[in-house]
C-alpha cells in the first residue's frame, strides 16, 4: 500500500489563470456552495463562511484564494468588531462575471447583460411588429452580439453564457432553430428555461426571495402566471398555470391598449384611471389569494413574491390586498424576465 | 544602547508579575522558519539581528495586538527536510519540527516559511521537490495534532520572495537557486492547495535586500508582518 501522504499534489482548485473564464468549467461542490452562500448573504467573513458551509477555515481558505484568483470573488476592508479581532468580509465580485439574457414577451423581447450580483448593465427592447407570444424577432442575434461587442475585451472573455426565456408552447420554428445556431456561433453556452420559471429564478438568485425558502412566486405581465417554490426548487404543475386577470384585461377595462408598457404608467395614476385601476388590483388579489388557498390545501405557503414591471407603488397596493398572506415586491424590476434568463448561466456553472 | 536586540521584546500585558491566569481566548501562532524569521540582517554576520519589533513576528504581534501570542521558531540555514551535510543535521527543519510544535503546543496556527536553504546548490533540488519537504512538514503537523484539544492546528504555509540574481560572496552556494526560486510561489500554493492548508505568498508584498540577494530587510519585514496579520484575521477565529 503506497503512502499516500507523499504522492506528487494535485491541486484541482488551481486554474490556469492565464486562461480566460472557460478555463473553469466544471466546479467542485464546495466552490459552488461557498459562491451561493455569499449570493445569499451578501458580504461575509471567511469564518462566518466556514460556519454556514461546514467546511473547515483551511478549505474555505484555499476556495475564497483561488476563486479570487479566478476574479470570481473580492475581499474587502477590514472590519474592527466590538469584540474580538477585525474580521475581513469576502463578496462576489460583482464585475468578475456577466451573462445574457433574452426573454421572448407577448409585445416586446428584452435582451440584457447582467453582473455577477444580477444588475442589469446593458439592455435592449426589440419591439413586436404583430403583438403576440411567439414571434422570434429577427434583430435579437444582432442585438446580443451588439451589446458583448461594446464590453471590453477583458470582460468580453468573462461571459458565463446566454440564457433563453420562452413562454409556455413555444413552437419550434425554423427561426428558433436558426437564432440557437447563430448565439451558439458567440462560443457561448445557450441555456432554455420557462419565462415565467425563469422570472422566480431571477427572484430567487437575486431579489427579495433570496432569504425565502417556500413561497409562491406570481409574475403580473400581460397574463398573470403563478409558480410554487418549496425548499428554493422552482416547482411548475403541468396544467396552465396562466391567468387572464393580468395587464391585457386592465387595457381592456381602461380602453386602452397601452398598460403593457412601461411608458404608460409614468403618466397614466391620475383620477382617470384610478378606479378601474383600483377595481383590478382587487381582481388580481382575489386571485393570487384563491390560488394560496388551493396550495395551502397540500404545502403551508404563507409568503407571496410578486414580480412585474409595473411602477412599486402598483405592485404594493397589490401586495396589500392579500389579507393573512405575507405579500413581498419582487426587487428585479426591469426585465424580470429576461434577467432570470441571465442567471441560469451562473447558476448551472457556478452555484447548487 | 541595548546591545541584545534579540531581548528587546517587551513583557506583553497579560504576563503581569505575579498574575498567573492566562486569558483563555489568547491564540499561539508558531513561526517556524529560517534566518529570514529569525531575523538576520541582510549582508551582515550571522548573529546580526533586527529588533523584535523590527522582525516580521514581532511586527504582526503588534499588528494583531495583546490577544495573540506569536513565537519565533527562525534558525539560519534551516531546510525543510533535508540534512545539511556541511551546516549539520540540526539544519533540517523536520527534525526539530515535532519537539519545537510538543514545547509550544496547544498552538492555534503554524506557519511555515522555508525553502530558501533547500535551494543551496548541494542538495541539487528543483522548486517542486523543496515543495514536497514543506508537504512533509504540513503532514507531520496534522499527525501530532498539536492544536487545542488535541486538535490539527491552522496551518499556513508562506513562501519566500524570490532571490535576486546577485547573490555576492554567496552565488556559489546558491547556484542556479535564484531562478527556481521563481517557481517556489506556484509550488507552495500547489501543495498547499492540495493538502487545504492557508497560503500566503510573500512576494506579493515584499522582496529581498540587495545587500546579499536573499534575505529581508528591515521594510521587507514590516510589509511582511503587516500582510501576514491581515491573513491570520482573515482565518477567522471564534471569539471563545
Amino acid at each position: 500500500m503506497p503512502d499516500m501522504r507523499f504522492a506528487p499534489p494535485n491541486p484541482i482548485r488551481i486554474a490556469d489563470r492565464s486562461a480566460g473564464l472557460n478555463a473553469v468549467s466544471v466546479r467542485g461542490h464546495n466552490e459552488r456552495l461557498v459562491l451561493s452562500l455569499l449570493l445569499r448573504h451578501g458580504g461575509m467573513s471567511r469564518m462566518a463562511l466556514g460556519e454556514k458551509s461546514g467546511l473547515s477555515a483551511q478549505t474555505v481558505s484555499v476556495i475564497v484564494r483561488s476563486m479570487e484568483k479566478e476574479g470570481l470573488i473580492a475581499s474587502g476592508e477590514a472590519q474592527k468588531g466590538r469584540v474580538g479581532p477585525p474580521t475581513i468580509p469576502v463578496s462576489l465580485n460583482a464585475d468578475g462575471v456577466s451573462a445574457v439574457g433574452i426573454s421572448v414577451g407577448f409585445r416586446k423581447t428584452d435582451v440584457v447583460l447582467i453582473d455577477f450580483l444580477g444588475h442589469v448593465t446593458a439592455s435592449a427592447e426589440l419591439a413586436h411588429e404583430t403583438l403576440g407570444y411567439h414571434h422570434v424577432h429577427p434583430q435579437i442575434f444582432a442585438t446580443v452580439s451588439g451589446l458583448i461587442r461594446a464590453l471590453p475585451k477583458r470582460k468580453q472573455d468573462r461571459i458565463a453564457g446566454i440564457g433563453l426565456a420562452l413562454p409556455d408552447g413555444f413552437e419550434d420554428s425554423p427561426e428558433l432553430a436558426q437564432l440557437q445556431g447563430q448565439l451558439e456561433t458567440l462560443g457561448l453556452e445557450v441555456f432554455v428555461q420557462n419565462d415565467v420559471t425563469s422570472a422566480a429564478a431571477g427572484e430567487s438568485m437575486f431579489g427579495a426571495a433570496r432569504p425565502l425558502e417556500n413561497y409562491l412566486f406570481f409574475y403580473v405581465g400581460a397574463h398573470v402566471h403563478s409558480r410554487l417554490i418549496l425548499n428554493h426548487h422552482i416547482l411548475r404543475s403541468g396544467v396552465n398555470a396562466s391567468y387572464d386577470v393580468g395587464l391585457l384585461e386592465l387595457e381592456r377595462r381602461l380602453g386602452s391598449n397601452a398598460a403593457t408598457s412601461a411608458e404608460f404608467w409614468k403618466t397614466a395614476l391620475g383620477p382617470a384611471t384610478d378606479a378601474p385601476v383600483q377595481a383590478w388590483i382587487e381582481d388580481c388579489g382575489a386571485l393570487i389569494q384563491d390560488k394560496a388557498a388551493q396550495a395551502n390545501q397540500f404545502v403551508q405557503v404563507d409568503t407571496v413574491v410578486v414580480s412585474s414591471y409595473l411602477p412599486r407603488p402598483l405592485i404594493e397596493g397589490l401586495c396589500d390586498t392579500l389579507g393573512a398572506l405575507k405579500g413581498v415586491v419582487g426587487e428585479v424590476a426591469q426585465a424580470p424576465k429576461a434577467v432570470g434568463a441571465a442567471s441560469l448561466a451562473f447558476s448551472s456553472r457556478f452555484l447548487i | 544602547m541595548n546591545i541584545y536586540p534579540g531581548l528587546a521584546r517587551p513583557c506583553p500585558s497579560w504576563q503581569k508579575k505575579g498574575e498567573r491566569v492566562k486569558d483563555p481566548a489568547m491564540r499561539t501562532v508558531l513561526c517556524f522558519g529560517d534566518s529570514n524569521t529569525y531575523g538576520q540582517i541582510p549582508g551582515r554576520g550571522p548573529l546580526d539581528r533586527f529588533g523584535w519589533d523590527q522582525r516580521w513576528p514581532g511586527v504582526m504581534q503588534a499588528e494583531l495586538g495583546p490577544g495573540w501570542h506569536i513565537i519565533e521558531e527562525g534558525l539560519s540555514g534551516r531546510t525543510t527536510v533535508r540534512d545539511d551535510p556541511i551546516e549539520g543535521e540540526h539544519k533540517n527543519g523536520r527534525r526539530y519540527l515535532k519537539p519545537c510544535l510538543q514545547s509550544h503546543a496547544p498552538v492555534d496556527l503554524v506557519i511555515l516559511m522555508l525553502g530558501t536553504n533547500d535551494l543551496k546548490r548541494r542538495f541539487s533540488q528543483p522548486a517542486s521537490e523543496v515543495a514536497m519537504g514543506i508537504g512533509c512538514l504540513v503532514h507531520d503537523t496534522k499527525e501530532l495534532m498539536p492544536g487545542r484539544g488535541g486538535h490539527v492546528p491552522e496551518i499556513m504555509i508562506v513562501a519566500p520572495p524570490p532571490m535576486l540574481e546577485d547573490l555576492r560572496e554567496w552565488a556559489s552556494i546558491f547556484d542556479g537557486a535564484p531562478e527556481k526560486s521563481h517557481r517556489l510561489g506556484l509550488e507552495f500554493e500547489v501543495m498547499a492547495d492540495s493538502l487545504e492548508v492557508h497560503f500566503f505568498d510573500a512576494a506579493t508584498v515584499c522582496a529581498c535586500d540587495p545587500a546579499d540577494g536573499f534575505h529581508l530587510g528591515a521594510s521587507a519585514h514590516a510589509a511582511l508582518g503587516q500582510a501576514l496579520a491581515r491573513e491570520v484575521q482573515a482565518i477567522g477565529w471564534p471569539a471563545d
